[in-house]
């Protein structure tokens, strides 16, 4: 098999094996979530056509090891009925991780699973310039590492501070780990900094008047994160999005530029070094009207 | 009647949040507990009383010290 035959199946999924003639084969699995006819599905898979072996991947995935070549193609086939589907690899976009979200979380701010579920069903597997990662935690306790991804989500409460109720007891300045709010009870005043502000709500919860209450419970987008031999964190770009719609434009633009700045193999990280941050905020400010 | 007073100053999560409850219990609705608590014990401890209906009716700190007026609920 030639080197160019290799990576077409690398992209659909089929990984070759240090081991000649072996393959993992890396399944589509999305938000980390599979239905348990599912496992039973992979798991007869793995006892059929592989070792009995299943690896979980870094990224939520799940990978069946050890399948000899001429197996490829009948591994796939038998997870098919199941809605089981073949993972990808190369320069396309990535599994889309996600936590539970607030179905199931108490901190959840947001459905992460379910915008998780859009933005595979956009963009999962399309072509871009390098491998590209979406990863959507349900709040900022961050679970699922927002700023180690290309396109990092966090589900984030911006506090708004009401003036008629709040009697200055010092307690949201006092629990503000970032120290973002400032008291000045002597002018009767409040301020809450935004680029301080974390969006973890603390100062809503503890608050014993409600008057800082929630302005904004909705998403916020970080980019150009990346792991790897060399590491960098996503940063935040764009206002705290409100809607579902919203973070999904957003998403969008964002691989809309990278098609445009990205060279072959580079990640979006590095292009983002290029091009700077602010480019890509304008860029997809104008394309989408988002704040 | 003076106002019963708790400190947890001394304790962590949980234990502020059990002994504040068990506190709540001894004093009758509408009733007021004073509770002594660090920096560190606000939000769980406040968050948690305004889950159960009580509610915070007074706010004073000295050195680092909160001491809330509780109010209970219900």
């Amino acid at each position: 098999m030639s080197e160019a035959d290799y990576k077409e199946l690398k992209k659909g999924g089929m990984m070759r094996q240090a081991e000649a003639g072996l393959f993992s084969v890396r399944l589509h699995v999305v938000g980390g979530r599979l239905a348990t006819p599912q496992l039973r599905a992979i798991q007869d898979a793995a006892d059929r056509f592989g070792r009995g072996e299943i690896h979980l991947t870094t990224r939520q995935g799940v990978e069946i090891p050890h399948v000899p070549q001429d197996a490829l193609a009948a591994v796939k086939e038998f997870l098919a009925p199941s809605g089981v589907g073949v993972g990808v690899c190369g320069p396309t976009v990535r599994t889309v991780t996600a936590c539970q979200g607030r179905r199931v979380c108490p901190s959840g701010v947001i459905d992460s699973p379910e915008l998780a579920v859009e933005v595979d069903r956009e963009l999962y597997g399309k072509p871009v310039p390098h491998k590209f990662k979406v990863g959507i935690s349900g709040c900022v306790s961050n679970c699922m590492k927002a700023e180690e991804n290309d396109v990092g989500i966090k589900g984030w409460i911006e506090p708004r501070w009401e003036e008629s109720a709040c009697d200055f007891c010092g307690i949201c300045e006092a629990v503000c780990p970032t120290k973002a709010i400032l008291l000045s009870a002597g002018d009767g005043k409040l301020v809450i900094d935004p680029a301080l502000c974390i969006g973890c709500g603390d100062c809503i919860a503890s608050c014993p008047t409600g008057s800082t209450r929630e302005k904004i419970r909705g998403y916020r987008v970080f980019a150009g994160g990346k792991f790897g031999r060399r590491p960098s964190l996503g940063k935040r770009i764009l206002e705290v999005l409100r809607t579902k719609e919203e973070a999904m434009a957003a998403i969008l633009a964002v691989l809309d530029f990278f098609r445009e700045h990205g060279k072959p193999r580079e990640r979006f990280g590095d292009t983002l070094q290029g091009t700077g941050f602010p480019a890509l905020e304008t860029f997809v400010k104008e394309r989408t009207g988002l704040p | 009647m003076t106002t019963p007073l708790l400190d947890i100053t001394g304790d962590v999560c949980p234990m502020t949040f059990v002994k504040v409850k068990m506190g709540l219990q001894r004093i009758p609705p509408s009733g007021t507990l004073s509770v002594r608590l660090k920096e560190e014990a606000l939000k769980n401890v406040i968050s948690s009383l305004k889950t159960e209906g009580h509610r915070v009716t007074n706010v004073s700190r000295e050195e680092g010290i909160f001491l809330l007026d509780v109010t209970k609920g219900g």
